[in-house]
């Protein structure tokens, strides 16, 4: 005999199965006494499931329905609250305090300076730039015309 | 003629409120006696079923038409309903006995009239001991089973509502009815 076709039982009552599955459990049923009995139970079994189950209790339909519009309203406005752009007074703070930051940030950085790589020592070794990295630090005086017009003074004066 | 659910859900995305409060209309029921099924807890059964609605509405765009709208509004609850009871279960565990519905609604049930008294006694004690029975199932198996039984949904619709194989849900359904035969026969 074949396999027992428990788990096609309920769907073999409902006549879900297609052609060829109903016909096999159908076989089955015919030479299986146990098989045919527990078909048979579970035919009264979920007869009697709807009247086992009960009923809830009554609702306020008017009701139910006025604590949904609600509750929707309620997430709706949440919803919109999430998407909504700030407010103006807030956005303007706001894009102060990263102004200041930015700026005091930026003095921060620009007292700091660049770091000197081992690449820019080498060369300064090489044309010897370092030895007087004081008037390097200096070099922006060079734009200014009368301080390249006297430039030599300059360098006795910082001698003596 | 009257709109197709399906045709309401498409309409519900381009937040069309009436199409919206017609498809409540139509469902409540089914998804606060479905909800109460499961939770057998009638307010948790109001709040849970309220909330699958909202989902709807936020979600309409979203269904595809490739199941059948009931089947996919079911899903929607059926998953709340699941994931209600994993977040209090242990809660109700530790402060009372989610049953509290069921003491006031089991004699409200309809057994087929009987004439006969002590029939109708014995037949009124097996329903009690089948429902009891039905509330000590596996959630997901109560679920396949509330919705064979009270919707009348195929295996296939099942197996979409609970996001497993038809296989699954027949397994399921065996032996859910194979513990309920059990609590039948003991009596």
């Amino acid at each position: 005999m074949a396999r027992h076709p428990d788990n096609d039982l309920i769907p073999y009552l409902r006549g879900e199965l297609p052609p060829a599955e109903r016909e096999r459990v159908a076989r089955h049923l015919e030479e299986c006494p146990d098989c045919k009995q527990d078909a048979e139970v579970l035919r009264d079994l979920l007869g009697n499931l709807a009247h086992a189950m009960g009923q809830p209790p009554g609702v306020s339909w008017g009701r139910y329905r006025a604590e949904l519009s609600e509750k929707l309203d309620a997430r709706r406005r949440q919803i919109g609250w999430r998407r909504r752009p700030m407010p103006l007074a807030l956005s303007a703070s706001l894009a102060g305090v990263l102004l200041l930051v930015a700026v005091w940030g930026g003095r921060e950085i620009s007292k700091r300076g660049d770091p000197i790589g081992p690449d820019e020592v080498v060369i300064g070794q090489e044309f010897g730039l370092l030895q007087d990295l004081h008037t390097v630090e200096r070099l922006d005086l060079l734009e200014d015309l009368e301080v390249l017009r006297n430039l030599d003074g300059l360098a006795s004066e910082h001698q003596s | 003629m009257e709109p197709a659910d399906e045709a309401l859900c498409e309409r519900v995305a381009r937040r069309d409120e009436a199409a919206f409060e017609l498809l409540v209309s139509r469902y409540q029921e089914r998804a606060y006696r479905l909800a109460w099924s499961i939770l057998r807890n009638a307010e948790d059964a109001r709040d849970v079923s309220q909330e699958a609605f909202i989902r709807l509405y936020e979600t309409a765009g979203t269904f595809r038409g490739r199941s059948k709208f009931s089947t996919w509004f079911y899903r929607i609850l059926v998953n709340l309903c699941l994931d209600h009871k994993r977040k209090h279960k242990w809660w109700k565990l530790w402060v009372r006995d989610d049953d509290e519905d069921r003491a006031e609604t089991i004699l409200d049930r309809q057994p087929a009239p009987v004439n006969d008294p002590v029939d109708k006694l014995s037949r009124e004690a097996t329903l009690k001991a089948l429902g009891s029975a039905i509330d000590r199932l596996a959630p997901r198996q109560r679920a396949a089973v509330l919705l064979r039984v009270q919707e009348d949904m195929a295996t296939y619709d099942i197996a979409r509502v609970l996001k497993c194989s038809e296989a699954t849900v027949r397994v399921h359904l065996h032996r859910a009815l194979a513990t309920l035969k059990k609590t039948v026969e003991k009596r």
